[in-house]
């Protein structure tokens, strides 16, 4: 893949000698700076708001690659853990029963039952091959949403819980969005840290055994049953988290933020990111949600601006309904994305080095390459025996 | 809970499960060709219904129009849906799954759930998210009289050219050239193809019949209910995959025997005034049960030792499974010296448990007022059968070849 074309080789090879520490600095300062440069009036508060749908889109999108990139089991049903999260926060700290816990016990409460809801979806399912288990996990996302719709007498059924309780922090009210964004972005960068380490730890390396070959895997000595389920639960926890602060930014949730849909836009974002790549997930979604605002605003603000109105009437009727609506071409646009990415770029735009050999394991050239470090691997033993 | 009440039921459990018949039969046969799920086959027959209403509307047919021109209209309109979604099944083949035949498991059941999203939203794009209605029905919506129950004619319809439509299939699969293919690209892909069978051609046609019969589903139901919506297909398609699972996947029979019991299931469960998650404990408790009075003992039999393998002993141990209960009772009072024995009897006791757990959920929700209006519930049975088949006998009813695939 990677010396397909001899223009971007220098590109790449100049972007792959810059450390990594000085890609997550860039990442963070901007991430950091969205809410200075709101205060200082340069952007909209309607952007701090995609910042933290952004926000709780990647930490949704780094706790489905737990189960997705690392240990290779798909899950169609990931919302309902996010669900359950949002639930929790939202019986427990709202009018609607009368309850009004403190933040840091709802957010382990979240996590916590969102865990309890995982270890009970994973027990019984996880000895089902890939695409059952993927079958399944719809079918208990969809479950979980119908038993959030109908159970009236707690969840208010299709109605919704409304007025959460803003979350006080250290007694801090935070009830500003830049304060959310940065209560939101430090469970990211949080979690970010934990996954990376985890990742690179013995569970990680067994995660990923088992995704390659899981025969092999469990002959290595690798308890297969019960390291999926560490990565079903841990994956459901991340989402629990996501959804308690998702409840508390929302205030007002009901059973259709928890659709199919959602789900499967979470699992496009892995998809695009490139499974199993923590920043590359980051990216995915940030660029399935923030993207679209992001052309919506371009046609409908600032291109009129830059261009004046006539110049923008003179464009195709069909290119300007394309931009102005772009949010019902959102969805469509996200299949087509799938689609391609699988077809043309199955390991993602920011690859995981494992996946990018796994999948490429017939290409001769990605061989061609292994043979070669190989060779210069042995190389450099000779040397160093003589 | 009269004898009209539960008639009528069952016909209405019949006619669903005839048209979950149809559509199920599509994933099951791509699923005996391919192992893979062919998760856009929901929007397909989505697409086959509103291809169908599309050209009735075209074609200007309403109430008013004489009956002889009516019936070539309606042929027009089918035969139209037919040709275009077959060719929809063929393209989206070709596009999307063709390129990643060999890849791992994961991946063509990502590209078919991008299909999906992207049929759902071209829909939504091309015909407007709401509603699309039938102008006009080609049989006069009457009911006929059956045993004293009144049912409508369309229900009569619906299953009698189902299973003209499967009658079709058997012998296309049975006694045709292409059939054969067919059956042996299910069987063994590569031996087939050294065989001199085109693969790829076996499965394009596998999608083109697929794709046709879920445009007669969609058509039909389409015809029985007056409209179609977007979101149509979804539903109808999850739960034509619960009946082939249920049937046992790449099983022909099995989708069928399937799709009327999860029809069947589904409109007495409305009827019994039972919610979802007590329909998750009840059949729950009914799996569980099957499992273990039939297929469990089966298997113990034949792993006896052969030095035990006295018919009194032999028989001891199935009734372990067949009779949790008193051998439960009996470990707990007195573990036994035979060891075989008494690891079964442990067995037994957990297995006890287990239903007696099931049995409980399912009347505390059965209890619950928040879980007994049934028709808002009705979408989760389905469900709940799913993940209990898949969780009690992955491999289906009647399919057993595919167990050691699962």
């Amino acid at each position: 893949m990677a010396d397909k074309t001899g223009i971007m080789t220098p590109v790449r090879q100049f972007f792959s000698r810059v450390p990594r520490w000085v890609y997550v600095l860039v990442a963070l300062g901007m991430a950091v700076s969205v809410p200075l440069f709101e205060q200082a009036g340069v952007i909209e508060t309607l952007w701090l708001r995609v910042g933290i749908r952004s926000l709780v889109y990647v930490m949704l999108a780094m706790g489905l690659n737990v189960v997705m990139g690392e240990t290779g089991l798909l899950n169609l049903g990931y919302v309902a853990f996010f669900a359950v999260g949002s639930y929790t926060t939202a019986i427990l700290s709202s009018p609607r029963l009368g309850h009004h816990y403190d933040f840091w016990v709802l957010i382990v409460l979240s996590t916590v039952f969102a865990m309890a809801a995982g270890l009970l979806v994973g027990l019984p399912t996880l000895r089902l091959r890939g695409d059952y288990l993927a079958i399944v996990t719809l079918a208990f996302g969809e479950i979980t949403r119908i038993t959030f719709n109908n159970w009236e007498s707690v969840t208010n059924g299709p109605g919704g819980i409304p007025q959460i309780f803003r979350p006080q922090i250290f007694g801090m009210n935070i009830d500003k969005p830049s304060e959310f964004y940065y209560l939101v972005l430090i469970f990211v960068v949080i979690v970010a840290i934990l996954l990376t380490n985890l990742k690179a730890s013995r569970i990680g390396r067994a995660w990923n055994a088992l995704r390659e070959d899981e025969i092999a895997a469990e002959h290595a000595g690798i308890h297969g049953t019960s390291l999926k389920l560490l990565s079903v639960v841990i994956s459901a926890g991340v989402a629990g988290l996501a959804g308690c602060l998702f409840a508390y930014y929302q205030q007002f949730i009901n059973p259709t933020y928890f659709e199919f849909l959602q789900s499967v836009l979470v699992v496009c974002m892995v998809v695009l990111g490139g499974m199993g790549s923590i920043p590359g997930v980051m990216l995915g979604a940030v660029l399935l949600d923030g993207l679209p605002e992001v052309i919506r605003q371009a046609f409908s603000k600032w291109l009129p601006e830059a261009l004046g109105a006539e110049t923008m009437n003179r464009l195709p009727q069909a290119v300007q309904t394309f931009f102005l609506e772009f949010d019902r071409y959102r969805m469509l646009i996200v299949g087509i994305v799938i689609v391609v990415m699988v077809i043309f770029r199955p390991e993602g735009l920011l690859p995981d080095k494992l996946w990018r050999r796994e999948v490429h394991e017939e290409d001769p050239r990605e061989m061609e390459k292994t043979r070669q470090k190989l060779f210069d691997f042995d190389e450099g033993h000779r040397d160093l025996e003589a | 809970m009269t004898f009209e009440h539960i008639f009528r039921l069952t016909m209405s459990g019949l006619t669903v499960g005839m048209v979950y018949a149809l559509i199920a039969l599509g994933y099951t046969m791509v699923y005996g060709v391919l192992e893979f799920i062919n998760f856009a086959h929901g929007e397909v027959f989505t697409i086959g219904g509103y291809i169908a209403i599309t050209t009735l509307v075209w074609l200007g047919v309403d109430d008013g129009t004489p009956i002889g021109t009516k019936v070539g209209y309606f042929i027009i309109a089918l035969s139209v849906s037919i040709v275009l979604t077959a060719l929809l099944g063929w393209l989206i083949e070709r596009i999307a799954y063709r390129p990643l035949r060999g890849a791992s498991r994961i991946i063509p059941l990502l590209s078919a759930i991008g299909v999906s999203i992207f049929l759902q939203n071209a829909i939504i794009l091309v015909w407007g998210p709401e509603a699309i209605v039938v102008p006009t029905s080609i049989i006069p919506d009457q009911f006929v009289t059956v045993f004293g129950v009144q049912i409508r004619l369309l229900a009569f319809v619906i299953i009698g050219s189902s299973v003209v439509l499967m009658a079709i299939l058997t012998y296309i699969i049975k006694s045709t050239r292409i059939g054969k293919a067919m059956r042996a690209t299910s069987q063994d892909m590569e031996a087939a193809e050294m065989m001199g069978i085109e693969t790829n051609k076996t499965i394009a046609f596998t999608f083109i019949v697929g794709s046709s019969l879920a445009a007669i589903g969609g058509f039909l139901v389409a015809m029985y209910y007056g409209s179609l919506k977007f979101d149509t297909g979804f539903l109808y398609g999850l739960k034509a995959f619960t009946a082939a699972v249920l049937g046992g996947i790449g099983n022909i029979p099995g989708a069928v025997v399937g799709s009327l019991l999860l029809g069947l299931v589904e409109n007495y469960g409305v009827g019994l005034k039972l919610g979802g998650l007590a329909w998750f404990f009840v059949v729950g408790l009914m799996l569980g049960l099957y499992v273990q009075m039939i297929r469990v003992p089966a298997r113990r039999k034949k792993h006896i030792r052969d030095e035990v393998r006295t018919p009194e002993y032999e028989a001891q141990v199935v009734n372990v499974y067949r009779f949790p209960i008193p051998y439960a009772l009996q470990t707990a009072l007195a573990p036994r010296t035979d060891a075989l024995l008494s690891v079964s009897a442990r067995h037994a006791l957990r297995l006890f448990a287990g239903n007696v757990f099931l049995a409980s959920m399912a009347v505390l929700f059965f209890l619950n007022r928040d879980f007994q209006f049934a028709t808002m519930w009705q979408h989760a049975i389905s469900f709940a059968v799913l993940v209990l088949v898949l969780m009690f006998r992955p491999a289906g009813i009647l399919g057993e070849h595919i167990e050691e695939k699962v």
